[in-house]
């Protein structure tokens, strides 16, 4: 079941995502990549397999010892949500930037006044 | 020291580089020479690297981070392969470093420069090393994020513009390999390369099913496409080139797109060569069983994609930086060319891979010299479009020469290290029989002809324009080393064609790569 509710929110997540990424406003393009690669990280979790309890075996061993959830996968998301982290307060200084060289974060507006 | 240490050397020059050009910030002439220093002792730390492979028995360091064995820590692996595209980071940063010195303004180097160009090598070089292709992604986050900012160093507006696009399309990139990462660990049981390798070349006795692996590997592939400025996704490559400055570019150009290159060939001609394709799947142009027959005629189109789009845009640019940028893209597809010949047709797979490592170098050294040859016109005139520009000869005729070298290198004459490059290509699809990639190549070498000369002529020569400024010679020693790399490179070739080969072996030699990491089968 918890499979079902992930892969529709996943789903969902990605398609809000795209949305976003598509939009002229360039704060929202941001957060739609933040979107896209939080939903990314959400997949690495559910790609590491849903069953088991906590992944520390030892310490308190509640629940049954032996079916464990993947702790790498763990280990992997939270490198990917500190990467995210740097990468989205980067894009968003870079908005404030644009915003400042250009008056505005409109991408129609940019793309006119470009040379190219 | 025992030589596994070996391998963490050039990682942790450029680590400690970066510290301590940041430490050093506030004394510019301090934070310079540590900055130079930096930049040779990474060289130092990759020759001392590259003998001990030498002298190894397996010609294969691997370093397992905290003796962790593998596959359950981090895997540093050193091979011929990784030495020699470490060898090609190692030369051209350390010109573009020199250059930079004088380049970059003072303001500028003092805020972050030099802290952002070593960081962006230390990714480079952890790309080339790791043996893991969840730390394989860790790195190009490293590489990528000093490289955003380098991008956008100057912070004007075409500069923000092309940053913005720069930084947008890598985060999605890096959401895809994210996900193509998780689905291969979800299939695959395992991130280690080694372990992976060979998991896939017995997929039955670990439960691994191989259609999704292909899948997965080309969804991956689509990211290192990206990195490397590989038609279709090549539009990011003319704005951001321009947009950043002149050493940067030419860092970009000659070095970090190399690593989705060498990501292609290790991963493609290591890794996922292993497997075998699904019974019973029929694709258009799929002849043998092996991943590699699915994705040559894959990068066989996207070579010549490359190839005729970098083409036919650098002959119809304006502005000198915009026709390298777009050259860019076309010497990008020659050097996907021999690979995809190779991957095709496996009698001809070493020289194919040496082919392109040949031409990766030779790509490396001239596209560097032209980059920083244009931050010096730049300079001198004030303006890099054709229109503004002529009789570069009479008034630069040492970096004119140097130009001309460069362009000449990229052409392909002899004898400089171009010239093998071509012939390389020409001799792996001729003796594929790929008439076709022979045909691509061909035009492709005109189009080069075409553009370098029409910006020779509407340059160099002609009615002389006013000089604004004479920039430092130091500039044109950095342009002038470069040129007697390409010559020297030509002339020298042997050792080069000796290392291109070992390390199209290593490429090729997955039972030796297994062997040396030794990763532990859990089944």
């Amino acid at each position: 079941m918890t499979q079902f509710a992930l892969a529709a929110v996943l789903g969902l997540l990605f398609a809000l995502g795209t949305f976003l990424v598509l939009r002229r406003d360039i704060v929202r393009v941001v957060w739609g990549v933040t979107i896209i690669s939080q939903s990314a990280n959400v997949y690495l979790v559910t790609m590491g397999g849903l069953s088991g309890s906590v992944p520390i075996l030892s310490h308190g061993a509640h629940g049954e010892v032996g079916a464990v959830t993947d702790p790498l996968v763990q280990a992997l998301v939270l490198t990917a949500i500190v990467i995210g982290f740097g990468t989205t307060a980067f894009a968003l200084v870079l908005t404030y930037r644009v915003h400042q060289e250009h008056g505005t974060i409109d991408l129609f507006e940019l793309e006119r006044g470009g040379d190219t | 020291m025992e030589p596994a240490h070996l391998v963490i050397a050039p990682l942790l020059t450029a680590l400690v580089t970066a510290i301590l050009t940041l430490a050093t910030r506030n004394y510019l002439n301090v934070q310079r020479a540590v900055s130079a220093l930096g930049g040779l002792g990474y060289l130092v730390g990759v020759g001392v690297l590259y003998q001990a492979i030498q002298a190894d028995a397996d010609g294969v360091i691997v370093y397992q981070l905290s003796d962790w064995g593998a596959p359950f820590g981090i895997t540093l692996v050193a091979d011929a392969l990784a030495v020699f595209m470490l060898g090609l980071a190692a030369l051209v940063s350390l010109a573009a470093l020199a250059y930079s010195v004088r380049f970059i303004s003072d303001y500028g180097q003092r805020v972050s420069y030099h802290p952002l160009y070593h960081l962006m090598m230390v990714g480079v070089t952890g790309s080339f090393l790791t043996g893991d292709i969840f730390n394989l992604f860790v790195w190009f986050e490293v590489m990528l994020m000093s490289s955003y900012v380098l991008v956008a160093f100057y912070s004007g507006k075409e500069h923000t513009r092309a940053a913005l696009t720069y930084v947008v399309l890598n985060l999605l990139g890096s959401a895809v390999m994210l996900l193509a990462i998780g689905g291969l660990y979800a299939t695959t049981g395992t991130l280690n390369m080694a372990d992976m390798a060979q998991r896939l070349a017995d997929p039955a006795a670990f439960g691994i099913d191989p259609a999704p692996v292909l899948g997965l590997s080309a969804i991956l592939f689509t990211v290192f496409a990206l990195k490397a400025g590989i038609a279709p996704f090549q539009f990011w490559v003319p704005p951001a080139y321009r947009a950043a400055p002149a050493p940067v570019a030419a860092m970009l150009a000659g070095v970090v797109k190399k690593v989705g290159v060498y990501a292609i060939i290790r991963l493609y001609f290591t890794i996922f060569a292993a497997a075998t394709l699904p019974a019973g799947l029929s694709l258009p142009g799929l002849s043998g069983t092996s991943f590699l027959d699915f994705f040559g005629p894959v990068l066989f189109i996207m070579a010549t994609a490359s190839i005729l789009l970098g083409g036919f845009g650098a002959v119809g640019r304006k502005t000198v930086d915009g026709m390298l940028a777009y050259s860019s893209i076309g010497q990008v597809g020659f050097i996907l060319l021999p690979l995809a010949v190779a991957a095709t047709v496996p009698e001809v797979r070493t020289l194919g891979i040496a082919a392109a490592l040949i031409y990766s170098l030779n790509h490396g050294f001239a596209k560097a010299l032209l980059f920083l040859a244009s931050g010096i016109i730049e300079r001198m005139t004030g303006t890099l479009e054709f229109a503004n520009l002529g009789g570069l000869t009479e008034r630069a005729p040492v970096l004119s020469g140097g130009f001309f070298l460069g362009a000449l290198a990229l052409i392909g004459i002899p004898p400089l290290s171009g010239f093998f490059g071509k012939l390389l290509v020409f001799d792996t699809a001729a003796r594929a029989g790929a008439d076709a990639a022979l045909a691509v190549a061909l035009v492709g070498a005109i189009l080069t002809i075409a553009y370098f000369s029409r910006a020779w002529n509407r340059g160099f020569w002609g009615e002389p324009v006013e000089i604004l400024e004479r920039p430092s010679t130091t500039l044109t020693v950095a342009v002038v080393a470069l040129a007697l790399g390409v010559v020297v490179l030509g002339i020298g070739f042997d050792p080069v064609m000796e290392a291109a080969n070992a390390a199209a072996n290593a490429a090729l030699d997955r039972a030796g790569y297994i062997d040396a990491v030794a990763p532990e089968v859990v089944a």
